[in-house]
């Protein structure tokens, strides 16, 4: 790390989500919807690299947190008549809770035992979606209608396409900047040395156990997050996104993007999402192409896109 | 005097094996003990119990007057107990300078209490000072991994320098150094000695007659001697397991 980096870093986290900001009034329609998308499924990505890239933990259960914080949203809105802030606030609460529950489990996990219990716990929790289905609907799911925030005397629909992408782009920059934050504070350090030698720094006087659970809450907070504002703006809730694709993407999109780097989950969630939405325009088998991608990026650039970027020329970024 | 540190019966069975058996050891404020033995006699098992990295089938250890047998390790280190691996054990992806801050901040948190209250740039004048201390000041923004492998054991050092231990315990600090990577290495230990009561693990018998005060024998999981350099080299019993006399 270079001396006064610090400012220069901020800069070019604020550069990037102010070019996010411009490029709304760019965009044609169909790019405009894309990102706007891209952009909370890179909030859901950013909050499973807190996990995989700073800690050095492998969950295959994550779909359960974004699926908490969908359900949370989704549920209260559609049975119980919530409003959009206290349906958002429950299902942020809702991905931290499943969070809380799945770290109390595997507290003394880590590696393989780590990754297939998430992935046994995600999978209940996807089953009961599928059992409770007077509830959630099941796979069909439900649609929720007339969304829209009240601010400052305004009534903004979420379907608008403004007000769409807007709200994307504040919940993505709130977790980009959280991330950030969070990996350059000093418990940041903590949980980059037990990533690298937990023995180590059990030695150095930490509860490594306790810096594990601490990631996994932040990592299922702000996937939460990602899930609720994925219900809001795109007014649906369905089992698919409790399915295994999506504890899988996540991991795809950080090792893609780079793991361990600030804006590795962005720029692996925008690549992946259009290699899918091209792809699918010329075979069903899309994810076939999803596959050679990522057996080219383990074969040339194992450190994703950012990670290679910072091994080459940028060594200061975080 | 209270001795700083006390193992009382301390034993450890693995299996079959009796790695250590029933060993009383004493440790008072301020000497520097090294702690000798053919491989295998179990020194680095002792060590573990004394560190928390083992839990002891037997006895107990105390540490300033203090029972500390039931603790965990990140709580002895609380305490005051520091401990070098004898595999050099370093962050090798993070820089010089956060591998010194990770133990750097643990001392400040024993005022601190909580992160909050964490004083970040006294954290920074504790990595600055304790990297000035052994020498690294220079190598501050380099990645750890691309030290030499001397540096690398002096940086583990550091990391357990800026915890402001009371006992610091090194596990071979010298093995698979050069001859005056092993020069500078015992003058950073003389160095600690000044601060900090120094539990030495090593092999090397010149290194243990510069450094120690008194030298602790093991054989067989069990103390077979105790006593100054000379008395030690001079015991017949030692000779015959020991300095293949």
């Amino acid at each position: 790390m270079t001396k006064g980096s610090r400012t220069g870093v901020l800069a070019l986290h604020v550069a990037a989500l102010a070019l996010l900001a411009g490029a709304q009034f760019l965009l044609p329609a169909f790019h405009h919807g894309m990102l706007a998308r891209i952009m909370v499924l890179a909030a859901y990505a950013v909050g499973y690299n807190v996990l995989l890239g700073y800690t050095g933990l492998m969950s295959l259960g994550h779909a359960m947190f974004f699926a908490a914080g969908m359900y949370g949203t989704g549920l209260t809105i559609h049975h119980l008549g919530f409003g959009v802030g206290a349906g958002f606030v429950t299902g942020a609460v809702s991905g931290l809770a499943a969070a809380a529950l799945v770290g109390l489990i595997t507290l003394r996990t880590t590696g393989p035992a780590f990754l297939i219990v998430t992935l046994m716990l995600a999978q209940a929790f996807y089953l009961a979606t599928l059992y409770f289905n007077t509830l959630t609907g099941g796979d069909q799911g439900f649609i929720l209608t007339g969304l829209r925030v009240d601010l400052a005397g305004l009534r903004l629909p979420l379907t608008q396409p403004a007000v769409k992408y807007n709200v994307a782009l504040a919940v993505f920059a709130a977790c980009l900047l959280a991330s950030l934050w969070i990996t350059r504070s000093p418990v940041g350090r903590v949980l980059a040395a037990v990533r690298e030698n937990e023995e180590r720094t059990r030695l150095l006087g930490y509860d490594t156990a306790r810096y594990r659970l601490l990631a996994i809450l932040v990592s299922g907070l702000l996937s939460g997050v990602a899930g609720s504002a994925y219900t809001l703006l795109f007014s649906y809730v369905g089992s698919t996104f409790a399915g295994i694709l999506y504890s899988i993407y996540p991991l795809l999109w950080t090792l893609l993007g780079g793991a361990g780097t600030v804006l590795g989950p962005l720029v692996g969630t925008l690549l992946m999402t259009y290699i899918v939405d091209i792809a699918s325009d010329f075979t069903t088998g899309y994810l076939f192409v999803v596959g050679a991608a990522l057996v080219v990026m383990i074969l040339w650039a194992p450190a994703g896109i950012v990670g290679g970027i910072r091994a080459r020329w940028v060594a200061w970024l975080p | 005097m209270t001795p700083l540190l006390e193992t009382r019966g301390l034993s450890k069975r693995f299996g079959g094996l009796e790695a250590v058996s029933s060993v009383d050891l004493r440790l008072d404020p301020g000497e520097v003990r090294a702690l000798i033995g053919p491989n295998g006699a179990g020194k680095t098992t002792l060590v573990g119990l004394i560190s928390g990295r083992l839990r002891p089938t037997a006895g107990e250890v105390r540490f300033g007057g203090r029972d500390i047998t039931r603790l965990r390790p990140w709580e002895r280190v609380a305490l005051g107990i520091g401990y070098t691996f004898q595999v050099t054990s370093v962050y090798r992806k993070l820089s010089v300078h956060d591998n010194v801050a990770v133990a750097a901040q643990r001392g400040q948190l024993r005022t601190a209490r909580d992160w909050i209250a964490l004083d970040r740039e006294a954290v920074a004048a504790d990595v600055a000072a304790t990297l000035a201390r052994v020498g690294l000041a220079g190598r501050s923004s380099q990645r750890a991994g691309t030290l030499a492998y001397g540096h690398q054991r002096i940086l583990e050092m550091a990391m357990v320098l800026a915890l402001g231990p009371e006992l610091l315990i090194l596990d071979e600090p010298t093995q698979g150094l050069a001859g005056d990577e092993i020069e500078a290495l015992c003058r950073l230990v003389r160095d600690m000695a000044g601060t900090a009561t120094i539990l030495l693990i090593e092999h090397n018998m010149a290194v243990v007659h510069d450094l120690a005060s008194r030298v602790t024998v093991m054989d067989q999981g069990r103390i077979i001697a105790e006593g100054t350099p000379r008395e030690i080299e001079a015991n017949p019993e030692v000779q015959r397991v020991y300095l293949g006399g």
